[in-house]
């Protein structure tokens, strides 16, 4: 089961889907496109555990973190 | 003169045991929070929880040296993917990331953090990400702060 982990003003938002399934990776897809596209950046971790950040979805990715546009504090 | 002095011992005594009655609920109030987020709506309700779930997340995501000293120091170290530097994020919302120097002693003071109102976890595990794969971006929109440790 893959995993996509928005964060948001509720602590964070999972969404579980079936990478085998075509429907729920294409749903998977058109979220990533909604949440970059409104300024998120992607990450995933390696095998190695190191962040890497996915401008493009990547339907072999097991979890991917979203978290919102960085701002000056 | 005895009267008014009995007077004002009383309403002190009374004032002290008030201050203490509420001290004592707030301490256990679970959900307690930072007083500037109390404005934001449906900010409060299950703090703690989602508190919780946000330090969980950035475990998950630490590597097993910056676990260990974020466990026992509350702050790990990052390193910038473009200039190598070494980053002290301390456990927070703002202004809690320090370039360390060479001997690794908190130098500038930098304030970025991910837009929106997240938790610690979240902010922390935001801040860890942008830095050691977008350094220059995540600097670009940081402010700095004079730091005070040493």
């Amino acid at each position: 089961m893959a995993r996509q982990i928005v964060m948001d003003r509720t602590g964070d938002t999972r969404h579980n889907f079936d990478a085998k399934n075509a429907d729920a990776l294409l749903r998977a897809e058109e979220r990533f496109r909604e949440l970059t596209g409104a300024g998120f950046t992607a990450a995933v971790r390696t095998a190695s555990g190191e962040a890497v950040v996915k401008r493009t979805f990547d339907p072999s990715a097991e979890e991917t973190l979203f978290f919102p546009r960085l701002v000056g504090g | 003169m005895r009267d008014a002095k009995e007077r004002v011992r009383l309403f002190l005594s009374e004032r002290g045991r008030r201050a203490r009655v509420l001290r004592d609920s707030l301490r256990r109030q679970p959900d307690r929070i930072y007083p500037s987020s109390r404005f934001v709506p449906g900010f409060r309700y299950g703090y703690g929880e989602r508190e919780a779930r946000g330090l969980e997340l950035l475990k998950e995501w630490l590597s097993p040296e910056q676990f260990a000293q974020y466990d026992a120091k509350s702050y790990f170290e990052v390193t910038g993917c473009h200039s190598g530097k070494r980053y002290r994020i301390s456990h927070g919302t703002s202004m809690n990331i320090y370039e360390l120097d060479g001997a690794g002693r908190p130098r500038v003071g930098w304030c970025f953090v991910p837009k929106g109102y997240l938790v610690a976890g979240d902010v922390m595990l935001a801040q860890k990400i942008a830095l050691e794969t977008d350094e220059r971006h995540a600097l670009t929109v940081a402010n700095t702060f004079f730091s005070y440790l040493d």
